[in-house]
């Protein structure tokens, strides 16, 4: 209900960029850039990398709106752009997102230390950033944008099982980082 | 239900976007986003549809409007000249007779150089005529002979009526052309008759001249 409601509250702006109007583009631009951005930063960890990123994936989706369906709200329509053209990003720079010695699924050991009152926005968001690419990726795309493993999975090419042992890894590896004294400082 | 990590996360997702991008950005992605044409045109042309009512309707292309609104312009320009030029009596007259001229190479193809040669030494007669002033040479005759000329240009005109209609075109064209010969003929008389007159009157102004010059 709710991402029905998102929709049709963007549907005329949308209705207009399809038009050519670039008044209601800037509009969509300015509607999700900070979103779009936080999205892209998240998975290339690199602020002007993030950008390009956010470049791309608007011109993209300008492009394509003729072929974007109403079945999905336009903001996840557009995240996957962004996501797709971040991932390429970071593989660009780094040929293996998911490291080969991580893709067998071993007994990852839950979280030993979860004390919620101690947990700070700011910190997790720093600890995330301190993560290898591809745990980084991984969890963020799980943790944040809300995206299952299955969906994972595709969007990144690997199985659903792996999906979930990176994901407990790099929840265990963020943990790590929490803990170090010199984190917390 | 979610726990720990994944809690507190969903609960201040909000608080996770803190980045934002420069300001400037979208004026790298503005140059780049496709105009009103590119978007459109990849779907459909610019069309102009027309309906009168139910019954009939048809829409066309930008393209195909333009190429047919010059083509109309074309067509009125044309048909304007064309009716300025008929309106014309001068127009209106050659054509005429061209096509009797045609008519007339099919029945006696001999006649038309015939008769060229004739009108041409009929007009250069008459201008010869012209040249003398028969007023000054006291003649009034010239006004019977543009009678006769006259008759004999309506009968000639009767006759090639004829020529059209009768299947002996041979004693026809005899009868036509004895009446050219005839018109030639008064013209010559004529001219004859004035160039005797001319030499007179010559012979009369040198004469008393050479008196004068005799007496001083």
């Amino acid at each position: 209900m709710e991402t029905l409601s998102y929709q049709d509250v963007n549907r005329h702006v949308i209705d207009r960029c399809r038009e050519g109007d670039n008044r209601a583009q800037y509009e969509l631009y300015k509607l999700y850039s900070k979103a779009m951005f936080n999205v892209s930063m998240r998975i290339t960890n690199d602020y002007a990398e993030a950008e390009d990123v956010l470049q791309e994936a608007f011109i993209s989706a300008f492009k394509n709106l003729h072929s974007y369906k109403a079945e999905a709200s336009f903001g996840s329509w557009l995240k996957k752009i962004v996501v797709n053209a971040a991932i390429n990003a970071v593989r660009k720079r780094k040929s293996e997102l998911v490291p080969l010695e991580e893709r067998t699924v071993g007994d990852v050991p839950d979280e030993v230390y979860e004390d919620e009152t101690e947990w700070q926005v700011e910190k997790v968001r720093r600890a995330i950033q301190k993560l290898p690419d591809g745990y980084r990726v991984v969890l963020s795309l799980y943790l944040l944008e809300g995206y299952d493993h299955a969906e994972i999975g595709e969007i990144m090419g690997i199985t659903e099982s792996t999906s979930k042992s990176q994901y407990s890894r790099a929840k265990k590896k963020l943990l790590e980082i929490m803990r170090e004294p010199q984190f917390a400082a | 239900m979610k726990e720990g990590l994944e809690k507190f996360v969903s609960e201040h997702r909000d608080e996770f976007d803190v980045f934002e991008p420069r300001p400037e950005l979208w004026q790298k992605i503005c140059p780049h986003v496709p105009p009103i044409e590119q978007v459109k045109d990849k779907k459909e042309a610019k069309v102009i549809s027309f309906s009168f009512g139910e019954r009939a309707s048809f829409s066309a292309d930008m393209f195909f409007m333009r190429v047919a609104a010059a083509i109309i312009l074309l067509l009125g320009c044309g048909l304007t000249l064309f009716l300025m030029k008929q309106n014309t009596p001068e127009a209106a007259y050659t054509i005429a007779a061209t096509t009797e001229q045609a008519k007339l190479r099919k029945i006696a193809p001999e006649l038309v150089e015939v008769e060229a040669y004739y009108t041409s030494q009929i007009e250069e007669k008459k201008s010869q005529l012209t040249e003398y002033d028969l007023k000054v040479l006291g003649l009034d005759e010239q006004q019977d002979i543009d009678r006769e000329l006259a008759r004999l240009d309506s009968s000639y005109t009767q006759l090639k009526k004829q020529l059209y209609t009768t299947p002996n075109t041979d004693k026809v064209m005899g009868a036509m052309i004895q009446n050219l010969q005839i018109r030639i003929e008064v013209l010559n008389r004529q001219l004859e008759v004035l160039q005797r007159i001319e030499k007179l009157q010559k012979q009369r102004t040198t004469q008393p001249q050479k008196d004068e010059t005799s007496n001083v």
